[in-house]
Parts: C-alpha cells; structure tokens; sequence
C-alpha cells in the first residue's frame, strides 16, 4: 500500500489558481523528486503536504489515514492539524535554523517541548542524528559560525528528529555555493540508501535523475508528466516536458 | 571661593533630593511603560479591527503631540474641567500625575518599537517552529521573543537615555526634580540666591546617570552577541 496518497488538490491564491487538481502516490522507501520551471506551484504543493497551506480541495493520506479532506478541513482543531504535521518532515530552501540555539539545541528543541523521550536519550538520540549528517565536531556551535552547506545538513538532522513518515525537500541547495551542494546531495543519498521516503523538489537534474524512483514534472499547477527517471528524462512524452529539460540542460 | 566651599554641601544634598524624584520617575515609567507598550502592540497588532484602529488613533495622538501637553492635560484636566480632585495635594500627586503621563507616552513609543522588532523576524522562523509540530506560544516564547529582544535593544535604549533628559519635563507641573532643585538656586532657598552654577551642576548628573545606562545597555548587546538573527 502507498505511505502517501494525495488526491484531486486545490489551491489559488486570490483567485489565480496555483495548483489545480494534483494527483499521485508514492510508495513506503521511495524517493519522489518534483522538478518544474519557476511559478509552476512546487513549493506550494510542498507547503500544503506540511499544512503551511491548506488546500481548498482534495485529500491527503499517510498509510491509509485520511489526514487533510478539503470537505471538513475546518472543523480540525490546532492540535490535531499540530499531529498531522508531523507524519511530515521539511526542509527548508534558506534552512530556517533557530540562530540562538547551538546545533545540538535546534535538533533537540521540539522532540524535548514535546516530551518524546527523557532528556538523556533524546539527547543520545540528537547526537546520532548529528553524526549521520557529519557535524559531530560541530555540536556545540552556533548557526552563524557554519556555513551554509552546514547549516542545512542541521536542518536536516532537526527535521528527522520528529522521524517523520515523509521527508521534504525543498531546493535544498539552491541557496548554497556550488561547491557546498555535494555534501548536502551526499546526506540525501544516505538518506534513501537508509530506505527513508523523500520527496525533493529540486532543479539539480542530474541528482533528480540518480537518486529518484519518481519524477514528477510540473508545469502551471498541474501534473504534466510522471515517471521513472528512465521515462521522464530519457522519453518524455510531452512537449513542455522536452522543452523544460533542453532548457534547463543549458545551463549546465 | 570661600563662599563656594561652604555653599558647595547645601547644594549637593539639595540636587541629590531632587535627583532621587528623577530617578524615581525614570524607574517608575519604565516599569510601568515596557508591560504596558507590550499590551498596546498587542492592541495595535490585533485582529479586531475597531481595536486595532482605535489603539493605533491612540498611538498616533500621543506620538504626535508634545508629552508637556500631556503632562498639563493629565495634571489639571480633572480639577479645572472635571471640577474633581484627582490627584492628591502637593508633591505625591505631582508625582503620581507625571508617572501616569510619562508612562502612557513611553508605552506607546515602546509599542511600536516592540511591534517592529515582532515583524522583522523572518516568517522562515514561524514556519520551521509549525513544521516541527510546536505550539504558536511555544514557537513565539522558545524562537521568536529571543530575536526579537536582541533586535530591540539598540532602539530601546535611544529610548531609555531620552527618557533620562526627558524626565526634567516633569518641572512644568512642578515637580521637585533635579532641574527644579537647580533652579531654586537662582531665586533663593537656604541662604543661596543668584547662583547659576548649581543649574549648570546638574548636568553632571545626568551626564554620570546616562553613561551607566549606556554602558549597561553595551553590556546586555554584548551578552547576546553569541547569535546573529
Ligand atoms: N502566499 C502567496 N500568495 C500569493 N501568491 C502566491 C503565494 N505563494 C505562491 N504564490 C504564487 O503561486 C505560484 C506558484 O508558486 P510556487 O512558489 O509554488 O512556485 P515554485 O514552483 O515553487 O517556483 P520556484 O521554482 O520559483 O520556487 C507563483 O505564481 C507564486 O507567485
Ligand atoms: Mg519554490
């Protein structure tokens, strides 16, 4: 059975629809990556999965669970929206670290004020997490003294702290240099050799087209392609597809 | 300088009485003021809008007319107009009518320095709280207040040291501070007349006053040095 079912989503921002009619699954393990030109309504879609939108209409489940139906969306309280999140995971496109807090401090700060484990342990469990995204000499610095590509393998780790069903990505380099987007790149391999599901929006091509089970290509909010790697950049069938790759291979 | 020398003593302990009311009232209105511009932000930040548009109208009348105005208003206002006695007789109801006045006036000042240390954290901020699940008080006491209070104290303490000239104001309700103490000399009060120095003396005092506060004001900038944000 699919971890994630979403189906039929809406979403317009003053009545310029953003996102119309999305539609897909993805399996438990696997990683999905959305790739698409500017305005096309990814991170919109990414935003409404975290519940930092909510969509007019359409239903999102986790492992068989309805958690958001655009019919009674209303009626869910603070709380419930609050458990809903945390199936899911985001990371931020500008890391969003809290700068007053060291690095051990922002992964543990919301697993402690939700009280998911003694202190001791979440601590013990923080540190682990640390040394997978490869900052243990870094545990007791403060944001502002790691660089970028730094700051967000800490996002990430804070992120998978909650362990949350479904990891997001949104353009997680595309804030960084390029020469600090392998080390972030190299976490999110690990990350799906460790069976995670992920769901990455993304414009590095070549990275979409290696770590991806799924791609999907968005185009004017809605789903224009879908695929294998294999299919949506080697055989895309459509022509905005085609001309979306050609363009953004330009660039390389 | 003879007549310095034994003038020198009276003075001093006169300028140290009407020193200790300015300090009072520069401590009463901050402690009155910080909570109270807390409240207002929130009034002027709220979602109901006949409060936020009547906080705001507030906010601009008093920002935007002379707090010696204010001071006179809230002095006389109940006695001349009203016809009641609102404030006690002599120097307690003086103090008590300016630490009113000086409190409205700095509250909203600290207001709209509170709001706009609010909107100047980044929405990243908020967001990253939501998606990790936390509550908007945990997300606002734990993220947010932090920031927000190392971004408001460079303005406050403008605020702060304006606060200690400005408390000389109180003297146009009479009020026996430093300046009204100084100025005693000059027409005449135990035994001194037509002494313009102890006036100038003053000054000393709020300069010594306003350089603790501004090293204090260095020390608590530094103390959360430790972060950028
Ligand atoms: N809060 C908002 N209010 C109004 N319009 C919005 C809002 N958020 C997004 N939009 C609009 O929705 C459309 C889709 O935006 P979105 O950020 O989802 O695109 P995107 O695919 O992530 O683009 P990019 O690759 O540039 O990040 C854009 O036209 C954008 O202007
Ligand atoms: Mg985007």
């Amino acid at each position: 059975m699919a971890i994630l079912e979403v189906n039929h989503i809406q979403k317009s921002f003053g009545g310029t629809a953003v996102l119309k009619d999305i539609s897909f699954s993805l399996e438990k393990g696997q990683v999905l990556s959305i790739i698409g030109s500017s305005g096309s309504g990814k991170t919109t879609l990414l935003r409404c999965l975290n519940f930092l939108e909510t969509a007019e209409s359409g239903t999102i489940r986790v492992n068989g669970k309805t958690l958001f139906d655009g019919e009674n969306h209303k009626q869910l309280s603070d709380g419930e929206i609050r458990k809903n999140r945390l199936h899911f995971g985001l990371v931020f496109q500008s890391f969003n670290l809290f700068p007053q807090y060291t690095v051990l401090e922002n992964v543990m700060l919301a697993p402690k004020l939700m009280k998911k484990a003694p202190a001791a342990q979440l601590e013990q469990r923080a540190l682990q997490l640390i040394e997978k995204v490869g900052l243990s000499n870094r545990v007791n610095n403060y944001p502002c003294q790691l660089s970028g590509g730094q700051q967000q393998r800490v996002a990430i780790a804070r992120a998978l702290a909650l362990e949350p069903d479904i990891l997001c990505f949104d353009e997680p380099t595309s804030a960084l240099d390029p020469e600090l987007t392998g080390e972030v790149l190299r976490v999110i391999r690990g990350l799906k050799n460790a069976d995670r599901t992920i769901i990455i929006v993304t414009h590095e091509m070549e990275f979409a087209r290696s770590i991806s089970d799924r791609v999907i290509f968005m185009a004017d909010g809605v789903i224009e392609e879908e695929g294998t790697p294999e299919q949506v950049f080697g055989n895309p069938q459509s022509a905005k597809t085609r001309q979306f790759l050609s363009s953004s291979l330009e660039h390389f | 300088m003879e007549t310095f020398l034994q003038q020198f003593p009276i003075v001093f302990q006169a300028l140290n009485v009407g020193f200790l009311q300015t300090l009072r009232l520069f401590g009463v209105t901050l402690l009155g003021a910080i909570p109270l511009g807390l409240i207002i932000m929130f009034g002027s930040m709220s979602r109901f809008k006949p409060l936020s548009v009547l906080t705001n109208l507030f906010v601009w009348v008093i920002r935007g007319t002379p707090l010696m105005i204010q001071l006179l208003i809230i002095y006389y206002f109940p006695g001349l107009v009203l016809h009641v006695t609102f404030w006690a007789k002599g120097e307690s109801g003086r103090f008590a009518a300016s630490a009113v006045a000086f409190i409205i006036n700095y509250a909203c000042y600290f207001s709209e320095i509170y709001r706009g240390g609010i909107q100047s954290i980044p929405v990243g901020q908020w967001e990253a709280g939501q998606v990790l699940g936390m509550t908007r008080g945990q997300i606002f006491f734990r993220v947010i207040l932090l920031q927000v209070v190392k971004r408001i104290v460079p303005p406050m303490g403008n605020e702060i040291i304006t606060l200690v000239k400005d408390t000389a104001l109180a003297r146009i309700i009479a009020l026996q501070e430093i300046i009204w103490a100084g100025t005693a000399f000059l027409k005449g009060s135990q035994g001194i007349s037509g002494q313009v120095w102890p006036l100038f003396f003053t000054a000393i005092y709020y300069l010594v006053f306003s350089g603790i506060l501004t090293l204090l004001l260095g020390w608590v900038e530094k103390k959360m040095d430790y972060f950028r944000g």
